[in-house]
């Protein structure tokens, strides 16, 4: 088999990008190893309904007037309607520093500088002059690394409130610990603080089925089930790849979204990243019954929260750090139709390698994930309130969960600590887009699929 | 095609991208990019739409020549003659 253009990685920005070249020639191949597409942002099925691997919101919310925004701006490179995404904003949003402070924040930004401005007065000028000067920033052209940490602690003389700004913005996106790229905070202060959350009806499915359809339609081609287990190449060329099932897949270029050590896996070339600590996380889901659980807050969509004192975005020495997470309330978006059924999501620093060590004992495994789910509740409980009256199902991923079914290496969500911005591999015709390309999020990661393609790979042909 | 057709090609193609691009005030001597808000990435939507439609590969060394309605007249005039 022969194709102009591969695409490896089904997940949305592999999607992107693939719909990206599918709106321009038809000839392109999309390979996604697992059965369902999606990669972070997938689905499942159990106790007979489906639930969300990774969503917790989508950041980016824009108007439909406003042209410059990343959601808009994507919409129009794949031609996709606003129905495609079917929005849902959300209500409003909170980060907890218990014991010391909490600000709220929603899709109008009027309502954080508000928040600052009263609980944070001698920062409140300082805030203002820090939306000025990322106002000016543009985090798009390719720069060593700047901790935003150190940019913030310059303009911001409360402490607390440096960490307060970084906690969602981290848990959300950062690869590194305890600190962001300068230009990677710009994206994310804009994405979350500036722009917003919103979340689509129904589930991811519908959204990844509809990306699926619109790909069709213009004519690209896909298979699920398809792992790639080699590149070929030659010196700076690569000519194709083996798939695991043995069969060949000859291509004039290809597109890789699976990560950078991950790609590099398959050209036969050592990691990259060296020692570099990759941070993985632990997720678990509670299904209620929305009648037994009245107290749950409904003005809440996700709460970031801190329980530790300062502030620590880092690997834990134990399997879950319990001081800080997120808690995520799906239903709590707006003009979501009522359910029966609530959920509870909830997001905690864990570390790969102790899972990894108790992986061989089957039931200690079992029991340090139930041990987990228990210990998040309690600790969510203190903030939104009991719930485990309600509790008709909860599952919890570990970073080995994460790893097997999204094949991100040790679980890392946000990927590689180092980032290859230009998406450049040091081959002529395989570049690289998606998360380790340094772009995050739903919107960001597609924008990523979008811009390799318009930049590596549309000229070309 | 006529310089006529030519403008009304593009302005065409822009439409695509942008349902409510506003072409009534349009000055075809001034940058399309700055009257009708296009980024760098719609840009580059009409020169792959010329290329789907026509065929013509245009070299981004070129792309200056389609920043205003009577250059993209100018420069597409001889290439699209036959079409």
């Amino acid at each position: 088999m022969k194709v102009p253009f591969l695409v490896i990685g089904g997940g949305l920005s592999g999607l992107a990008a693939a719909i990206r070249f599918a709106r321009f020639n038809p000839e392109v191949l999309l390979l996604e190893k697992h059965s369902r597409i999606g990669g972070l942002n997938s689905y499942f099925y159990r106790n007979n309904r489906i639930f969300e691997t990774g969503l917790h919101a989508i950041t980016n919310y824009a108007d439909a007037g406003n042209r410059k925004a990343p959601l808009n701006r994507l919409l129009r490179q794949l031609k996709l309607s606003r129905d495609h995404f079917d929005i849902h904003q959300q209500i409003c949003s909170e980060i907890v520093f218990r014991g010391a402070e909490n600000l709220l924040f929603s899709n109008d930004f009027q309502l954080i500088r508000d928040e600052i401005a009263s609980k944070f007065p001698h920062s409140s000028d300082g805030f203002g002059r820090l939306v000025t000067l990322l106002d000016s920033f543009d985090p798009f052209t390719i720069a060593p690394f700047r901790s935003a940490r150190q940019f913030l602690l310059d303009i911001l003389p409360d402490r607390l409130l440096v960490d307060m700004l970084l906690c969602p913005l981290m848990y959300y996106g950062s690869s590194i610990e305890d600190d962001m790229d300068l230009s990677q905070f710009t994206i994310m202060f804009r994405s979350i603080f500036q722009e917003g959350m919103f979340r689509p009806g129904g589930t991811i499915k519908s959204l990844l089925d509809r990306l699926l359809e619109h790909y069709r339609d213009l004519g690209g081609s896909i298979r699920t089930n398809a792992g790639v287990r080699e590149i070929l190449h030659d010196g700076r060329k690569v000519h194709g790849v083996v798939l695991t099932s043995g069969e060949t897949i000859t291509c004039g270029f290809i597109l890789s979204t699976i990560g950078l050590d991950e790609t590099l896996a398959l050209l036969h070339r050592p990691p990259l990243s060296g020692d570099a600590i990759r941070l993985g996380f632990v997720e678990t889901i509670y299904q209620l019954q929305a009648s037994r659980c009245p107290t749950l807050p409904a003005d809440r969509t996700i709460i970031f929260y801190n329980n530790g004192g300062s502030f620590h975005y880092r690997r834990p020495h134990q399997p879950v750090d319990f001081s800080s997470g997120v808690i995520c309330l799906p239903t709590n978006f707006a003009e979501l139709p009522a359910t029966t059924t609530k959920e509870v999501r909830s997001t905690h620093l864990a570390n790969y390698e102790q899972w990894l060590a108790i992986a061989a004992d089957r039931q200690a495994y079992a029991s340090l994930k139930r041990q987990t789910a228990d210990r998040s509740r309690l600790v969510l409980e203190d903030i939104v309130g009991n719930f485990s009256q309600a509790i008709v199902f909860q599952d919890t991923f570990t970073p080995l969960t994460i790893e097997r079914f999204t094949a991100k290496k040790e679980g890392a969500i946000y990927g590689n600590p180092q980032k290859i911005k230009d998406g450049d591999l040091g081959y002529d015709n395989l570049f690289l887009a998606g998360t380790d390309q340094g772009f995050l999020g739903i919107i960001g990661s597609m924008l990523s699929g979008v811009s390799m393609v318009n930049q590596h790979i549309l000229n070309k042909f | 095609m006529t310089r006529e057709d030519i403008k009304a090609l593009i302005l065409e193609i822009i439409h695509d991208i942008d349902d409510e691009a506003d072409f009534d005030d349009l000055d075809p001597d001034k940058p399309l990019r700055d009257q009708l808000d296009l980024d760098s990435m719609d840009f580059l939507d009409i020169v792959m739409e010329l290329r789907k439609r026509h065929q013509l590969q245009i070299p981004e060394s070129d792309y200056p020549r389609l920043a205003t309605l009577n250059s993209c007249a100018d420069y597409l005039e001889p290439l699209l003659q036959d079409a």
